[in-house]
């Protein structure tokens, strides 16, 4: 045989190879796959990044272990396509578990793939994007499945706060599988998809409690209740697409700023109908989403956990074309006080968009936290911390609008002046105090009141009095805790100007090893 | 009281025999027809169409007069057109809110500006390496 023909015959042993690789773990599952209205993982690649950008790692590789008939079932690529490819021109390492393999189950050669990819993203600073679709650890391989859950736990550790990582779950997510999502900055669920620690039937068999893998760990329970998920979809082609739109407003790595696009809506545009957002009752509830849809550019408002914790809303914005970070108290949901689970979604926001030099817009409207026994016992001093750590801690450019209500600690904690904020805005709307005019006319006057001739028509004169004198935005304006009152039409141009000064903030903290975060 | 019963049995008879004779006719003509009637093959459902355009084609022809002529760009339907521009306006915003490279102010990897990461990186890199406790 000639060399030319023995490097035909190898160049069609690699086809092959690659063929059968294609095809996963076989065609018959592939049909069943879709009969469960699912796309296999070469598939969502494909709809996730751009055309012809896809490059393989690692797709001929599999296990060398025989036990309880695993040498039957030996599949090119062993369950995971891992490589790297482009999302919107930008690079980012990929991995899509295959459940048509084994189940997708976890084994030593898909960690080996994955954490390939790991190392690489992280030397070359660019976001990774999970798809995951799993059963749990490949039972057959024993403590070498557990021991490879390790290995991607530590470099989740390790880019975290240096390259973005988005996990997308589109099937079962079980056992130990679950924490490499829950360590990653972003969980999006679609489709059916659900996590859980403990599955049903173990459930059952330990509780006697009968629950649903839906019930137990769908998307509603993760974007409503744990707070566990920060996106879902209904599908999995929607949860790619939101995959791409989330990408968007992120770096590729923690020394970049965020993609900015032309801006087409004006910089210096007013919307009159914020003058008359605020409502005149004191207590009247109103959509802050309202005002971001307004100052912010059009179209370009995406919300993050708009379930969980309704009372806080956080998302990404473009303002003039840069990516900004909203935090803000939602008015109409519990009248925008601060609980455990709102503490947690925003503390958590502002440490993301601080590491990703994503600047930081506050709108307060917050009568303070929520009091309570259940409130208490379940740590609110310690959850209300993180949001107060985060703040002080954060470096990138921090702006804050108190549109109405700010009162005692919930005040300093949303990005008061003392918190390192960079400038501070309030609408004429504001009110400024350390509590409600009630609260605070009955402890100063109390004596007062008690001795008047009138003592409700007393009482009323001095909550009138309070309200004149405390209960608006000049008193702060005067000893400087507050930079400028400005009408609420005037916020999209203040903000442009003001972050575009901001633009090239730069600010460190002392050197240490890290700061005790309230956890 | 007789004459009057007299006359109701004359009318009974001449209306009986009357509607009697009617009925006979009736009966002779209906067979007469279905004697005359000659054999028609059934239509195929092609036929059918077929005719259904013929009749279609005519009450176009008869209303068609009224309809104004379908509105165009530049030779286009406008129909057509519009909904181009519909498709067009809604890629733009995808485009736009998924930060795609046409939109942006410069390119992904563009040379423009010097890489942070790579300036940075590169930058830890040349530390010249230190003895411990040196």
């Amino acid at each position: 045989m000639t060399m030319g023909g023995k490097t035909k015959k190898h160049l069609e042993v690699l086809r092959e190879m690659r063929s059968r690789a294609v095809l996963g773990g076989g065609q018959k599952r592939i049909d069943q796959q879709h009969e469960r209205g699912k796309m296999t993982a070469r598939e969502r690649l494909a709809l996730l990044l751009d055309e012809d950008s896809f490059q393989e790692f690692g797709a001929l590789a599999t296990h060398n272990l025989n036990a309880f008939g695993l040498d039957q079932h030996r599949y090119p690529g062993d369950g995971i396509v891992t490589g790297f490819g482009k999302v919107s021109g930008r690079r980012v390492a990929v991995f899509a578990q295959d459940f048509t393999v084994l189940g997708g189950s976890f084994s030593e050669v898909q960690s080996q793939k994955i954490t390939r990819i790991q190392d690489l993203a992280l030397d070359a600073g660019i976001p990774v994007i999970g798809l995951n679709d799993s059963g749990g650890a490949r039972i057959q391989e024993g403590v070498r499945s557990l021991a490879a859950y390790g290995e991607v736990f530590v470099r989740n550790v390790l880019a975290s706060g240096v390259v973005p990582q988005i996990s997308v779950i589109l099937g079962p997510c079980a056992g130990g599988a679950v924490y490499s999502p829950a360590l990653t900055d972003f969980v999006i669920m679609g489709g059916d998809s659900c996590m859980f620690l403990t599955g049903p039937e173990v459930i059952k068999a330990v509780t006697g409690e009968q629950v649903s893998a839906l019930d137990l760990g769908g998307a509603d329970v993760h974007m409503g209740r744990s707070g566990v998920a920060h996106l879902a979809t209904d599908t999995e082609v929607e949860a790619i697409a939101m995959t791409k739109l989330l990408l968007s407003y992120l770096p590729q790595n923690n020394n970049e700023d965020p993609p900015q696009i032309t801006p087409e809506d004006p910089a210096n545009r007013m919307d009159e109908a914020l003058n008359e957002l605020i409502p005149d009752g004191e207590n009247t509830p109103y959509d802050i989403r309202d005002a971001i849809a307004s100052i912010f550019d059009q179209d370009s408002f995406l919300e993050i956990q708009p379930d969980f914790a309704a009372n806080a809303v956080i998302g990404f914005a473009r303002l003039d074309g840069y990516s900004i970070g909203i935090v803000a108290n939602q008015p109409c949901f519990m009248s925008g006080a601060l609980n455990i689970d709102a503490s947690d979604k925003i503390a958590r926001f502002i440490r993301l968009c601080d590491a990703f030099n994503v600047p930081i817009v506050t709108f307060v409207d917050c009568p303070g936290f929520l009091p309570g026994t259940g409130q208490e016992y379940g740590g609110v001093i310690r959850h209300g911390a993180k949001i107060i750590y985060a703040y002080c801690e954060a470096t990138v450019p921090k702006i804050s609008i108190v549109t109405r209500k700010a009162m005692g600690g919930a005040y300093v904690a949303m990005g008061s002046k003392q918190m390192r904020n960079d400038v501070t805005f309030a609408w004429p709307t504001a009110q400024i105090a350390v509590m409600g005019p009630e609260g605070a006319v009955r402890v100063l006057f109390r004596n007062e009141i008690k001795n008047a001739a009138d003592p409700a028509l007393r009482e009323k004169e001095l909550l009138e009095e309070y309200r004149e004198k405390f209960f608006n935005p000049y008193r702060a304006a005067d000893v400087g805790q507050i930079d400028e009152v400005i009408e609420p039409r005037e916020t999209r141009p203040r903000l442009v100007r003001a972050l575009e000064v901001l633009r090239t903030k730069v600010q460190s903290n002392p050197a240490k090893k890290h700061g005790l975060t309230p956890i | 009281m007789e004459n009057l019963a007299w006359g109701l049995q004359m009318t009974v008879l001449g209306m009986g025999l009357v509607f009697a004779l009617l009925g006979l006719l009736w009966g002779l003509l209906t067979i007469v027809l279905i004697l005359d009637k000659e054999p028609k093959p059934p239509m195929s459902e092609q036929e059918t169409h077929a005719v259904a355009e013929r009749i279609a084609a005519l009450a176009d022809d008869a209303v068609g007069a009224q309809v104004p002529e379908p509105a165009t760009v530049n030779g286009m339907p406008a129909d057509l057109v519009a909904a181009i521009l519909v498709a067009t306006m809604r890629h733009k915003l995808t485009l736009r809110r998924q930060a795609a490279p046409i939109m942006r102010t410069y390119w992904p990897g563009s040379q423009l500006f010097a890489s942070r990461w790579v300036a940075a990186g590169r930058t830890r890199q040349n530390y010249s390496w230190q003895p411990r406790g040196k």
